[in-house]
């Protein structure tokens, strides 16, 4: 046998062996990573957000040039006025999330509101006598309100827990004594009255449970909340390390690659994170300025700035998910102005008592705005997705991690395809298909 | 200070800087500063320039791009050989036989423009690999730098272009040897 055709042979032999041990390991990679994503699968929420997060401000941190400025500081001085932007905004909507008490005052003021409105709404003239429309609003609407009470209404648990904290409880002050002395009231009757109008002897029955000792939060409430913690301290920290990484992640990917793929990874690669970038920081922008607009909107309706920027901060965000956004918007904004009390409208001429519906058109002039003006200039063709998959692509991603499911569901579906489109397009490019 | 101790200071002195003058990352701004690309270049600017750039090595008869597809990096050979071919149906012409130093596929730096011939290895090749879109970055984190780099490739095809005009006005047979 010749020099060369021992070589040919020792060549093909080591491609072979190549071949098998390529295939070993990324099995090996595999059931290590299923493993992997089986046992830790509570750390994969934190991990995908901090990345996330690395990924779509690293614009910021490459474009804080101040040449004398090391790169490690430069990194932490952008990523400090965006962590500083975001404390600020997650505090104050952590000031207005209602806690326990206030969301079973949340319920029963929401049911005073609503059953004051629809007495309004049928209320006889003092003469007794009532319009035309009156008997029919009664028919029609009548049996919606009572379905509206009866999902209101709180059960035994919660009533005790009412009770308690209407005098006081767990170091936090009385609940206002109109709301208890509505809630006793219909507790007995379940006519949905107004208290004013009752006899004050109800208001002592709350007595018996004022004294009720306070309880600590079961302890088992902790733990859970200490694990989320610790496990969510990872997304900071993903962040602020990827924000470190000046392209070594990527030399380490690139350098697995095989030769004859080298251009198109890069390639590849680049025109992704160009795509998926535009979009993530382009859906993010248009969140912002949906969030924007409905906090200035709110504000001029007289709605207090904390309530006005935790409203703006939660309809932004959910913004992300198509369709059901602007149903949350709608919620969370007229629920609000249900219960509101003593708003005073910026814009003269409003009326206070009509701020459910002043939110209603709010909430849809920055819907229509969003779909004419926010999308076409900030997204631009990037998210052009089928209605269908949307919808699947929501139904599923509830399915599979809840809320955070339906947040994620749109931008995956867009990264998948734009994924798949550019490699395809690539791999033809470079005839390797 | 006690002639031992000083021999001793020496001889350290000397290993380390005998360590630090055979660091594969100088060694490369060593290398980087015989290409014509880089030689307007200082020691600093060619640091950063060696920090975007990709080693990869190619087999005997590796290829290392093909006719037609897009040109995405420039490569300068560390050391080997690469032919650059044209490969067609009936024949092989090959234009050029490149050796360390050289470097080709330079136009990639420009535009997506396809590649006008294959290069393959004609022995094991290290080379170092110039992505556009790294250099089109590069250009907002070092200006002067990039600007010398675009510079010397402006220089390189207004030689290319004189020559070609030349060619054409001679009429004479094309001999592109020595074209990337």
């Amino acid at each position: 046998m010749s020099n060369g055709q021992e070589f040919g042979e020792k060549e093909r032999e080591r491609k072979v062996r190549r071949t098998v041990f390529y295939l070993i390991f990324s099995a090996l990679a595999l059931i290590l990573g299923g493993f992997l994503i089986w046992k830790l699968s509570g750390l994969i929420l934190p991990i995908i957000v901090g990345c996330l997060l690395a990924f779509v401000f690293r614009p910021v941190k490459d474009r804080f040039r101040i040449r004398w400025l090391p790169h490690g500081l430069r990194v932490l001085c952008s990523f400090a006025a965006i962590g500083v932007v975001v404390f600020f905004a997650f505090n104050t909507l952590r000031k207005h999330i209602p806690d326990e008490e206030q969301k079973l005052e949340f319920k029963v003021r929401l049911k005073y509101k609503l059953n004051e409105r629809y007495r309004q709404l049928v209320a006889k003239s003092p003469e007794g006598k009532s319009n035309a429309v009156t008997p029919l609003i009664e028919k029609e609407v009548g049996p919606l309100m009572d379905k509206v009470n009866q999902s209101l209404e709180l059960n035994s648990q919660e009533r005790d827990l009412f009770l308690k904290y209407a005098a006081g409880y767990n170091g936090k002050p009385s609940i206002q004594s109109k709301f208890v002395d509505y809630f006793w009231t219909n507790q007995k009757t379940r006519e949905y009255v107004i208290p004013e109008k009752l006899s004050a002897g109800v208001e002592s029955a709350a007595a018996p449970v004022a004294a009720a000792p306070a309880q600590p939060p079961a302890a088992e409430d902790g733990t859970n909340l200490e694990s989320k913690i610790s496990a969510w301290i990872l997304a900071p920290l993903i962040f602020l390390f990827l924000g470190f990484d000046n392209g070594q992640i990527r030399r380490f990917f690139i350098s697995l690659v095989p030769n004859r793929y080298f251009e198109l990874s890069l390639t590849v690669l680049d025109e992704l994170d160009d795509a998926i970038g535009r979009y993530l920081r382009g859906t993010l922008l248009e969140c912002f300025l949906v969030g924007l607009t409905l906090t200035l909107g709110l504000m001029l309706l007289g709605i207090p700035l904390g309530i006005a920027v935790a409203i703006g901060v939660v309809s932004g965000l959910l913004n992300a998910i198509p369709f059901l956004g602007t149903v949350i918007a709608l919620v969370i904004g007229v629920g609000y102005a249900l219960i509101a009390e003593n708003v005073t409208p910026l814009i003269p001429g409003l009326n206070p008592n009509d701020l459910a519906l002043y939110v209603l058109i709010l909430v849809v002039i920055v819907h229509v705005l969003d779909d004419v003006v926010f999308q076409p200039f900030v997204l631009g063709s990037a998210a052009n997705v089928h209605p269908l998959v949307v919808v699947i692509a929501i139904i599923s991603g509830s399915l599979i991690m809840g809320l955070w499911g339906m947040l994620f569901a749109i931008p995956t579906v867009v990264v998948v395809k734009t994924a798949i489109a550019t490699f395809f397009k690539e791999l033809k490019d470079y005839r390797i298909i | 200070m006690s002639a031992q101790k000083f021999a001793a200071d020496k001889l350290l002195w000397e290993t380390l800087g005998r360590w630090k003058r055979s660091s594969p990352e100088l060694n490369r701004i060593q290398f980087l500063k015989t290409v014509p690309f880089f030689d307007r270049l200082s020691n600093r600017q060619l640091k950063s320039v060696s920090a975007i750039m990709f080693e990869r090595t190619y087999d005997t008869d590796e290829t290392i791009f093909e006719k037609g597809q897009p040109g995405a990096a420039l490569f300068l050979i560390l050391d080997g050989k690469v032919a650059i071919e044209i490969f067609s149906e009936t024949s092989t012409t090959r234009l050029a036989v490149l050796e360390t130093g050289a470097f080709f596929g330079e136009l990639a730096l420009l535009d997506e423009t396809p590649r006008s011939a294959d290069a393959r290895a004609l022995e094991r090749t290290r080379t170092l690999a110039l992505y556009r879109n790294d250099l089109n970055e590069f250009v907002h984190r070092h200006p002067r730098a990039a600007c010398q780099i675009y510079r010397s490739l402006a220089g390189m095809v207004g030689d290319r272009l004189r020559l070609t005009n030349e060619l054409v006005q001679r009429k004479t047979p094309v001999d592109t040897a020595g074209l990337g």
